[in-house]
């Protein structure tokens, strides 16, 4: 709530004053914002729009960029490396995101029980996120060992066969998936945690009084009340699932073969190995266009649920 | 007998919780401190049955582990000073000045969130390079600086704040600056220690653009040095390594942040709370 001096003190000579000096020292807004918009045109707009422009060259290492239109888009058609980066991309997307939301809702809902221990058990879950991604990736990368790993150790427990997990192209994502699952999905619940406890309880006691059983006041009062959480969580979890790279790098560096092949890794080798800025950038933005076509989807899914509701 | 069930219910999944999340953190402390005839075992020990240290000694000895944790360190920290003092500026300027344009400003500000980075550090290693201050801390630390999220809290948390304190200031004559300085900033103090976590914590994580920008391991940071020499993919810079080594490297990168965090758990899940956004 902002109280302007019109509207509240309209006639007030102390506020008029004010007012009159805020207009004299109307450069002052600007260099608050100043140093800050310096470093945001320099090191963010600028190098997007750049970005922008050189997917529509052929900017190869020293050789100077030309533009060529859609050349690089249409190139992409054609390469093996670029299909296969982007369906391992979305592959890892359709089972990461709905993996992490569900079990994320599900350790949120536990933990939020007032009983004994659930402090220790938030922080547990959310500890692997503080650990940086390179080191999660090393770590996993030994637990996933073939051979001596602890997985097939404790699988083989059970009676279960060795799964050859990173060293084979058929299982190797999976591997990749279970890492980033453990990594992050205690980030995700502190997320659920806030919006279960934005719930107010009143509504949790009528629906009891009502007579509703658990799952239907999980079904109609928990899950619509939490559904602005939902989206923001959703929305937050499709956008970095599209930029795995991390764990990929360190975990299996693309392989074996092509089979984690990521798009940012794709990114990252066309543009810094082989210097094609040109045909990186124009993949970069096929990822941007990606992510604003989620986007776009996943907002207007959430208007017509609010819709839906009232 | 039903409470009786549920309570037992209760701690046997909230054991199973515990045992994933912390499971593999152990077994990495474990790993690190086992001889390499220990390691390379299809038993399950998670004790290590003659304890040693060497794995620690040998990575310090082989790998620059102090130079890039010092880095790590004083990137992150500087980038969150610079981020705090940008970001306040701004954030108060969005929220309670007037000037020509803010509108449309701050809806550009806000439109880059949706703008993947990976779009931008092609040009951000052009811009650097001809400037030539690739492989150094300036190209750790300034591009943070362009952060989105922390102004956009800080604007948040701005709005948030009755503004008749500040009306009384402005009338006994106070400037702007100091109005923010001694009386707004004080009061900010979540939002402030929610946008420290979370710039810290990013670039402390960061990844990417430290491996493209840094070269040498007086500038290379931690997560950097990690993935190129103690990865354990082979094919990579080093070829296989050393298992032990991997992981007591691993310890060393980890155990600072999970200390940190166990101390300061309730600023960082408030923080994330709070914003719901990655840096």
């Amino acid at each position: 709530m902002r109280i302007t001096p019109n509207a509240a003190h309209r006639g007030d000579p102390a506020v008029a004053l004010a007012t009159k000096m805020r207009s004299r020292a109307s450069f002052t807004p600007y260099l608050f914002i100043l140093p800050y918009l310096v470093f945001f045109v320099l090191f963010r707009l600028g190098p997007s729009l750049a970005g922008l422009g050189i997917s529509f060259t052929n900017w190869q290492a020293v050789r100077p960029p030309q533009y060529i239109a859609f050349a690089n888009f249409s190139a992409m058609g054609r390469d093996p490396l670029f299909s296969a980066a982007f369906s391992n991309t979305v592959f890892f997307v359709v089972i990461t995101v709905p993996a992490l939301i569900i079990l994320s809702l599900a350790l949120a809902l536990f933990l939020n029980q007032s009983r004994r221990g659930r402090t220790l058990g938030r922080v547990a879950v959310f500890m692997p996120f503080v650990i940086m991604s390179t080191v999660v990736g090393v770590l996993w990368t030994w637990i996933l060992d073939k051979d001596f790993g602890l997985m097939n150790a404790y699988l083989n427990v059970f009676g279960i066969q060795d799964v050859p997990w990173l060293v084979s192209e058929g299982t190797a994502m999976y591997g990749v998936i279970l890492t980033t699952v453990w990594w992050t999905v205690g980030y995700n619940m502190v997320l659920f945690l806030a919006g279960l406890q934005d719930i107010p309880t009143e509504l949790y006691e009528a629906a009891r009084i009502d007579g509703a059983r658990s799952w239907g006041v999980f079904r109609f009062v928990t899950l619509p009340m939490l559904a602005p959480t939902t989206f923001l969580v959703l929305m937050l979890t499709v956008i970095n699932s599209f930029q795995v790279f991390d764990q990929t790098y360190v975990m299996t560096g693309g392989g074996p073969g092509t089979s984690t092949l990521t798009l940012v890794q794709y990114i990252y080798t066309t543009s810094f190995q082989f210097q094609k800025f040109g045909y990186g950038s124009a993949i970069a933005l096929i990822l941007f266009g990606l992510l604003v076509l989620v986007a776009f989807f996943q907002i207007r899914a959430h208007r017509r649920g609010i819709e839906g509701v009232e | 007998m039903n409470k009786t069930l549920s309570r037992v219910v209760w701690y046997v999944v909230l054991a199973v919780i515990l045992v994933v999340a912390l499971g593999p953190v152990v077994w990495m402390v474990a790993t690190s401190l086992k001889p390499e005839t220990e390691i390379v075992t299809t038993e399950i020990r998670w004790l290590p049955q003659n304890a040693t240290f060497e794995h620690f000694g040998a990575i310090f000895q082989a790998h620059p582990m102090t130079q890039w944790l010092f880095n790590s360190l004083f990137t992150a920290t500087a980038a969150t000073v610079l981020v705090l003092v940008l970001d306040s500026l701004a954030g108060y300027a969005f929220a309670r000045l007037r000037f020509r344009g803010r509108g449309i400003i701050f809806l550009i500000v806000l439109s880059m969130l949706f703008v993947p980075i990976q779009i931008t550090i092609i040009p951000l290693f052009i811009l650097f390079s001809r400037m030539g201050l690739t492989d150094t801390y300036w190209a750790l630390i300034l591009p943070v600086g362009a952060n989105v999220t922390g102004v956009f809290l800080m604007r948040q948390f701005f709005l948030s704040i009755p503004a008749e304190l500040e009306e009384a200031a402005r009338v006994d004559g106070a400037s702007t600056f100091r109005i923010l300085i001694s009386i707004v900033l004080p009061l900010a103090r979540p939002a402030l220690t929610a946008v420290a976590i979370i710039t810290f914590l990013s670039t402390w994580n960061s990844f990417l653009w430290p491996l493209i920008v840094t070269r040498s391991d007086s500038v290379r940071t931690l997560p950097v040095g990690i993935a190129q020499f103690l990865s354990l993919r082979p094919g990579l810079v080093q070829g296989q390594m050393s298992i032990g080594q991997s992981m007591a490297g691993a310890v060393v990168a980890a155990l600072p942040p999970i200390v940190v965090f166990v101390i300061l758990q309730r600023y960082f899940i408030e923080g994330i709370s709070r914003t719901g956004l990655k840096g």
